[in-house]
């Protein structure tokens, strides 16, 4: 079935202008065009890269900081729209990147659910419906009426944790596998994560944890410069980055 | 039919129609994020929201001190100076508070655009949306400093919804254009302080047009805040009588801001994305 093809990236590059300088001031912008030393640098994020995922599959992505992991999730996240190439992704998409993007310190425990959800693409109405649920996942339930700013870091981290999670989606997009909060909670979530992982969504996993890639991964990819090194079966590609680390 | 989303990057969108889909499809969000703006605005008390009209209150009484008191200044025809002031004063905040809460929640992505797929678009509206909430309340004020000074909003004064949406769709324009400088150049924001301050100036907001020169009106006719002003205060109080052109201009300026705004932001933004 031809559904069953989640994610579709076909020699996608991602390159940014860069100034040599970095600089991103008017002031600077006009000193250097007027000292004509204005110039730029292409920078290539992701360099002829495809990647296919089907549903039940897990990709485990592995490399060195800066090597494009990121902005691969990204690109098929649609946040970044890729320079060249194409994307496409089928379902309704998870994204595990940096959780609780949006919650404000004022907003009562409820109302950032709500905010949090919706900006994750579901409904209002979903939403009303789950607050309750998603409170008492994460043991705010008490906590729901009081400004987050009351809130310690753990307790923030717990109520971003439960909404980004209570969905099912086709596809799940993972930057490290998350165990926030507490003792009991760390195990909470990190159950719960494979839980998801295991739902028979497709899954882009992000991480340095090389264990958890041959153990979980049904597949790897090793990101060098942007580009695909070695894919295949998790641990050969492990062993590969193992052995350009060790160099 | 599937409801299946499909995301495909080689499908364009096309300018402006998409971007208007965008947010009328995520008007669940637009509510949530105008909501927000008010929480944090107000913070949930009735104090609370007269401590935002604070600001502009107190700008009037200084204004009023020294332009009345001070330069003693008078309107032709011995009209009242304070609520022709006042509205002034309301509607400039209306126009800088959109166009630059609009601008930085687009530049900082509000930390969300990033991490989430949401069109950008929607953040320019919700600040232009609730900047025009507090117009609203600020004209709670303006009514009775008018009542005080013996005018009364005529039958007329329902226009003044024309005058809210077309400084809403105008704002948000500017603000998308903004926000490219804003997210390209660090120190545009410093700029735009002084750009705004100087727009300030040439919109008759403390003086009357009457007394400036040809030369000096036709230029300050040519600013579209003028009419925005001059229709406000034709259709709710504070003394001006506009003709079919100010009309125009303002409804004019609305639509070429936002269809300009939108189109120039949607070729923009993949470039931008990548610099947030």
């Amino acid at each position: 079935m031809s559904d069953q093809k989640i994610v579709d990236v076909t020699n996608v590059s991602m390159s940014y202008r860069r100034t040599r300088h970095r600089v991103s001031s008017l002031k600077q912008t006009a000193i250097d065009t007027i000292n004509r030393r204005l110039s730029y640098e292409q920078f290539f994020a992701l360099r002829d890269l495809s990647l296919e995922i089907n549903r039940g599959e897990t990709v485990a992505v592995i490399g060195r900081n800066g090597a494009g992991k990121s902005t691969l999730l990204k690109v098929v996240a649609r946040v970044l729209p890729p320079t060249s190439g194409r994307v496409i992704v089928r379902g309704d998409v998870a994204p595990m990147i940096e959780l609780g993007a949006g919650f404000n310190p004022e907003l009562t425990g409820a109302e950032n659910i709500m905010l949090y959800g919706t900006l994750l693409g579901r409904t209002r109405k979903q939403m009303q419906n789950r607050i309750e649920a998603i409170a008492d996942w994460a043991g705010l339930s008490e906590h729901m009426d009081i400004p987050i700013r009351a809130y310690s870091s753990g307790m923030t981290a717990r109520l971003a944790f439960a909404t980004a999670t209570d969905t099912t989606p086709d596809l799940l997009l993972i930057d490290e596998i998350l165990s926030v909060g507490d003792e009991d909670f760390r195990d909470k979530s990190k159950a719960r994560t494979i839980e998801m992982m295991n739902s028979g969504c497709a899954v882009l996993l992000v991480t340095h944890d090389l264990a958890a890639v041959t153990s979980m991964s049904s597949r790897a990819i090793y990101l060098e410069n942007g580009s695909s090194k070695s894919t295949g079966k998790p641990e050969d590609v492990v062993a590969s980055y193992l052995e350009d680390v060790h160099h | 039919m599937s409801d299946v989303q499909v995301y495909d990057s080689d499908v364009k969108l096309v300018p402006v129609i998409s971007q208007i889909r965008a947010i009328w499809d995520n008007r669940g969000l637009l509510s949530l994020l105008v909501r927000r703006d008010l929480t944090v605005r107000y913070k949930r008390s009735i104090i609370g929201i007269w401590w935002s009209l604070l600001n502009p209150l107190f700008t009037t009484a200084v204004m009023y001190y020294v332009f009345n008191t001070v330069f003693k200044s008078r309107l032709p025809g011995g009209a009242p100076f304070l609520p022709y002031l006042l509205s002034g004063v309301l509607l400039m905040a209306f126009f800088n508070q959109g166009l630059t809460m609009g601008a930085d929640s687009v530049a900082t992505g509000a930390g969300v655009l990033t991490k989430v797929y949401v069109r950008p678009e929607i953040f320019a509206a919700s600040s232009a949306i609730s900047s025009a909430i507090n117009f609203l309340i600020g004209m709670i004020p303006m009514t009775a400093v008018l009542m005080i000074a013996g005018e009364h909003p005529g039958f007329r004064s329902p226009l003044v919804l024309v005058v809210i949406v077309c400084m809403t769709l105008f704002v948000t324009g500017l603000a998308l254009l903004l926000s490219i400088a804003y997210i390209n150049f660090d120190d545009s924001r410093s700029l735009i302080t002084i750009f705004l301050m100087a727009l300030q100036y040439m919109t008759p907001v403390f003086y009357p047009i009457s007394v400036l020169g040809p030369h000096t009106k036709r230029v300050i006719m040519l600013n579209p805040l003028t009419s925005y002003l001059d229709v406000f205060r034709s259709v709710y109080g504070g003394g001006a009588v506009v003709t079919w052109h100010e009309w125009t201009m303002m409804i004019a300026s609305a639509i070429c801001a936002f269809v300009v705004g939108f189109w120039v932001f949607i070729r923009k933004w993949p470039g931008l994305v990548s610099k947030l």
